[in-house]
């Protein structure tokens, strides 16, 4: 490998957020959908709560997106070719390909987000509920959640598609992870936000925090494989500021604490006020580890 | 018929006219002054210095589109020494890496082989640069776009060679169809062989789908600071994709798993949490 490939320059305040807005976005459409399509109204109140945050927080990644182009007027090019208008499409580019893929499931999250509010009574003049029907919404479901899987993981393609030392070595391993832990961030957006509402007495606590425990599980698995497969590649991982994100945030607070809590937690009586607590912590910590996923592996390969 | 350049830096004296010729015709900004007299001693001091040899850019770059690498070679008791010269730019490669990963069409190929960044498509977005396997493209904060070698995009067209090589005194840089070039390069590489020049090859013929610039180096390709084996990286998508699904679908199947509608007897643990 190459060490004269240049680096972006991507800055971690809007790359790196955006991989993980949208990540956590993705992961909570993902698990409402799925909760939606195989458990169905058993599901309810894990589903509504993903469909509710995953569309404000999709919000947020076309402006972060768009503030670190160095062009920002001129976004639009990802979608219509500049010279003739015609719709711009590069199957090889992960970019071009990411760009379309956020559209759909962001017009499948606000049309899900929709759906929820009329059927919840939230909204009643607006022309979608005239017309409100509740079969669409599978379709919304399903098609939502491909392009939420295709949102989730393809932030991790688009770094392992390059010829950077760390992101080639890491090839192709990061866009599984960046999917899992978008479903355990997402997946700890849901409770937190179920907390925060008081909602929590309406969960199936043990299956979602068994799946909460096996995207856990491969998350830390795929973290460990990805340093290994590195090799000698993967030293900026290994000091300075990046091993600190990387290990002390991603790993550990990320993955390994919130594991061993969701053990001791499964052993504990249920409805136990001490130990919602520990969980909603436990929520936080998986954020900000998932958080500080996506800005050690995207700053530590522009060392 | 593409058109490219044959760099034989056998017969390269290190002299950076293509690099002059280079900006002369882009207008691209000169390099900072190397001395600039010190606010306090009013005596000049030197900055902007590489360090390393003769080398005034240290890489490619936004506005230095040509870089003259200079490599001392010294054996491992210092008796003997060699200077090598070596002029690098883009390789206008077969198979490019940034053409591949541009989300907006700004960078093409044209008719002549040529890869060329169109300026007023290109959003800044920076993906190329990574994409490059030889670090050839680069952002502007000035323009908020990337640049690079064109191989003289407007000359090209309008019969004329590129700057660098007309420029060239030595005539290490030939300008030319590819087909003559590589002719002519076989030839050289033949001559050299046959003068002890064992370690002598052609760089370029093959890597990254065949380069339209390419090299004659007298030794191993990372002598001359160029990779050994470039992996053109979306060669690596259908891969990556592969297991990003894999991903996708453990993901799937554990929700398949925990949240699907079980059986009565099964449902008496996934009671709701009173």
């Amino acid at each position: 490998m190459n060490p004269e490939v240049h680096a972006p320059g991507w800055e971690w305040y809007y790359v790196a957020m955006y991989f993980f807005v949208g990540g956590v976005s993705a992961g909570a459409y993902v698990i409402a959908s799925l909760a939606e399509l195989f458990g169905g109204e058993k599901h309810r109140e894990v589903s509504r709560t993903g469909y509710f945050i995953a569309f404000p927080l999709i919000l947020l990644a076309p402006p972060l997106l768009i503030a670190d182009l160095g062009r920002p007027e001129r976004f639009w090019h990802l979608m219509l070719y500049a010279r003739s208008g015609f719709p711009s499409f590069n199957i090889q580019s992960p970019l071009s390909v990411g760009s379309w893929a956020l559209l759909v499931y962001g017009v499948m999250a606000l049309l899900s987000f929709l759906d929820n509010m009329v059927e919840e009574g939230k909204v009643r003049n607006a022309p979608f509920a005239r017309f409100y029907d509740r079969r669409p919404r599978k379709v919304y479901a399903v098609v939502g959640s491909a392009a939420g899987f295709f949102v989730a993981g393809y932030t991790g393609v688009v770094l392992d598609v390059t010829a950077r030392p760390l992101w080639a070595a890491t090839d192709p391993l990061v866009g599984a992870l960046f999917v899992a832990s978008s479903a355990s961030t997402g997946a700890a957006a849901i409770f937190l936000t179920m907390a925060a509402y008081k909602t929590l007495p309406k969960l199936h606590r043990a299956a979602f925090e068994r799946f909460d425990r096996f995207v856990m599980i491969l998350e830390l698995a795929l973290a460990l494989a990805v340093v290994l497969i590195a090799g000698k590649y993967a030293a900026p991982l290994l000091r300075g500021i990046n091993a600190t994100m990387f290990w002390g945030g991603a790993v550990l607070a990320g993955t390994i604490v919130p594991l061993a809590a969701n053990w001791f937690a499964g052993r504990s009586a249920p409805g136990d006020r001490i130990s919602d607590n520990i969980v909603v912590l436990m929520a936080v910590l998986v954020l900000l580890g998932g958080a500080l996923l996506r800005i050690s592996l995207v700053q530590a390969g522009q060392v | 018929m593409a058109k490219g350049m044959f760099v034989d830096t056998s017969v390269c004296i290190g002299c950076k006219a293509c690099q002059v010729a280079c900006k002369e015709w882009n207008g691209l900004q000169g390099e900072p002054a190397h001395f600039r007299n010190d606010p306090v001693s009013m005596r000049p001091v030197a900055v902007n210095f590489t360090g390393n040899s003769y080398d005034n850019t240290g890489a490619l770059g936004a506005t230095d589109w040509r870089h003259v690498r200079f490599i001392e070679r010294f054996s491992e008791d210092r008796s003997r020494a060699r200077w090598y010269f070596s002029s690098d730019s883009c390789k206008h490669c077969g198979d490019a890496g940034c053409l591949n990963a541009c989300p907006t069409g700004a960078i093409i190929r044209t008719g002549l082989g040529n890869v060329t960044v169109q300026q007023d498509v290109c959003i800044g977005c920076k993906y190329c640069i990574p994409s490059c396997p030889f670090g050839v493209i680069s952002f502007s904060e000035g323009t908020g776009t990337v640049h690079k070698c064109t191989l003289c995009n407007d000359r090209i067209h309008n019969g004329l060679g590129t700057a660098c090589a007309k420029a060239c005194p030595t005539n290490s840089i030939r300008y030319g169809d590819v087909a003559d070039l590589r002719r002519a390069a076989n030839a050289r590489l033949e001559r050299l062989k046959s003068l002890g020049y064992g370690q002598a090859n052609i760089y370029g013929y093959d890597e990254a789908g065949g380069l339209n610039v390419f090299y004659l180096f007298l030794e191993p390709p990372a002598v001359y600071g160029q990779p050994e084996r470039p992996v053109v990286p979306q060669r690596r998508l259908p891969g990556a994709s592969a297991a990003t699904i894999a991903g996708a679908v453990a993901v799937g199947v554990a929700a398949l798993v925990c949240f699907r509608e079980r059986g009565q007897a099964e449902g008496k643990d996934e009671e709701v949490d009173k």
